[in-house]
C-alpha cells in the first residue's frame, strides 16, 4: 500500500494505525475488525433490519476497505470513510433487489390536516421524563418505525440521529449537500414523530 | 400549525426549519425570528415539544446489540484472511 504525500492533517483516533498499515503492515487491518466490527453490525441491523443481511454489509464493508485503504488519503477520519462504504454497499444492494421504487417524503403530508388536528397541549410523551416514557415495547416501536423509513431517509436519520455525525459528515458520506441533508432529516423525524403520536394515541 | 390569529405563512416557514433549530443549524437572526414565534403560537411550540422529543427517544434507543455468533465467525474469518497478506 502507498502512502499518499502530504495529505491534509486531521484528528482521527485511528490515524497512527492507518499509516502503519499503509506503510507495510497490512496485518494491522484486523485491529480494525476489531474496533468497528459491532458498530458497523448495529448500523448494518438498524439499516436493513435483518441479521443475516447486516452480516453480509459488514464483511462487504471491511473487504472493501481492505482492497482500498491504500488509495486512503486520510482527509477525513477512518471511521467516515469506513461508514460511507457500508451506506454505499447498503444502497447498491438494494438497487441491486426486487423493491419497489423508493418513496418520497413531502413536508405537506407531514401538515395537519385541519385546525381540529392542531394540538395546544404538550402530550405527557413528550413531556414526562425519558425514563417514564420509554419502555421495551416502545423501542420496539421505535425500531420498526425506521425500518419503515423509505432508504435514503432512512440512511440520513442514522448517519445524523443514531450514529452522531454531523450535517457536513453525513452530506460527504452520502454525496449529498448539507442542504439536502437536512431536508432528508427534518422529513425522517417528521414521519418518526407522527408514528410515535399514533402509537401513544393507540395505546 | 395554527390557522388562526396570526401569521399563518409563518408557522409554515418555522415547520420547514424545525429540526434545524433543534440542531443549533439556524443563524442568529432566524433564531431570534424562531423564538419570537414560539412565544406567541402553542401549535408550534406543541409540535417542537414532540419533535424534539422524538429525537430524544431514538437516540436513547439506539442500544448497541451484541454481534451473534455467526458475525463473530465471520469476522474471525476475515481476520485470518487479512493476516495472510
Amino acid at each position: 500500500m502507498t502512502e499518499t504525500p502530504n495529505p491534509p492533517k486531521i484528528d482521527d483516533p485511528d490515524h497512527d494505525l492507518i499509516v502503519a498499515i499503509q506503510e507495510g503492515s497490512p496485518s494491522l487491518f484486523t485491529d480494525l475488525v476489531q474496533r468497528y466490527g459491532k458498530p458497523l453490525y448495529n448500523f448494518g441491523l438498524k439499516m436493513c433490519g435483518k441479521s443475516d443481511t447486516a452480516e453480509d454489509l459488514v464483511q462487504e464493508t471491511f473487504l472493501n476497505a481492505f482492497r482500498y485503504l491504500g488509495s486512503f488519503r486520510r482527509e477525513t477520519k477512518f471511521k467516515n470513510w469506513l461508514y460511507r462504504i457500508a451506506t454505499s454497499v447498503c444502497i447498491k444492494n438494494r438497487r441491486k433487489s426486487k423493491f419497489a421504487p423508493e418513496r418520497e417524503l413531502s413536508l405537506e403530508e407531514f401538515l395537519p390536516a385541519d385546525e381540529a388536528a392542531v394540538e395546544r397541549e404538550v402530550p405527557s410523551w413528550a413531556a414526562l421524563p425519558i425514563d417514564q416514557v420509554l419502555d421495551e415495547e416502545l423501542k420496539q416501536h421505535l425500531q420498526a418505525s425506521i425500518l419503515a423509513l423509505p432508504e435514503k431517509y432512512r440512511a440520513v436519520l442514522l448517519l445524523r440521529d443514531i450514529e452522531g455525525f454531523s450535517t457536513e459528515e453525513a452530506g460527504q458520506m452520502l454525496n449529498l449537500t448539507p442542504a439536502n441533508v437536512k431536508v432528508r432529516l427534518h422529513r425522517a423525524r417528521l414521519f418518526l414523530k407522527d408514528r410515535l403520536k399514533g402509537y401513544f394515541e393507540n395505546e | 400549525m395554527s390557522k388562526a390569529a396570526h401569521n399563518h405563512k409563518q408557522c409554515l416557514d418555522l415547520f420547514a426549519r424545525m429540526s434545524e433549530y433543534l440542531d443549533g443549524e439556524l443563524d442568529e437572526s432566524l433564531c431570534r425570528s424562531m423564538e419570537g414565534h414560539l412565544s406567541g403560537c402553542p401549535a408550534c411550540r406543541v409540535c417542537l415539544a414532540e419533535l424534539r422529543r422524538t429525537v430524544q427517544l431514538h437516540h436513547a434507543s439506539g442500544n448497541v446489540v451484541a454481534i451473534p455468533e455467526s458475525m463473530a465467525a465471520r469476522l474471525k474469518e476475515l481476520c485470518e484472511q487479512f493476516n495472510k497478506q
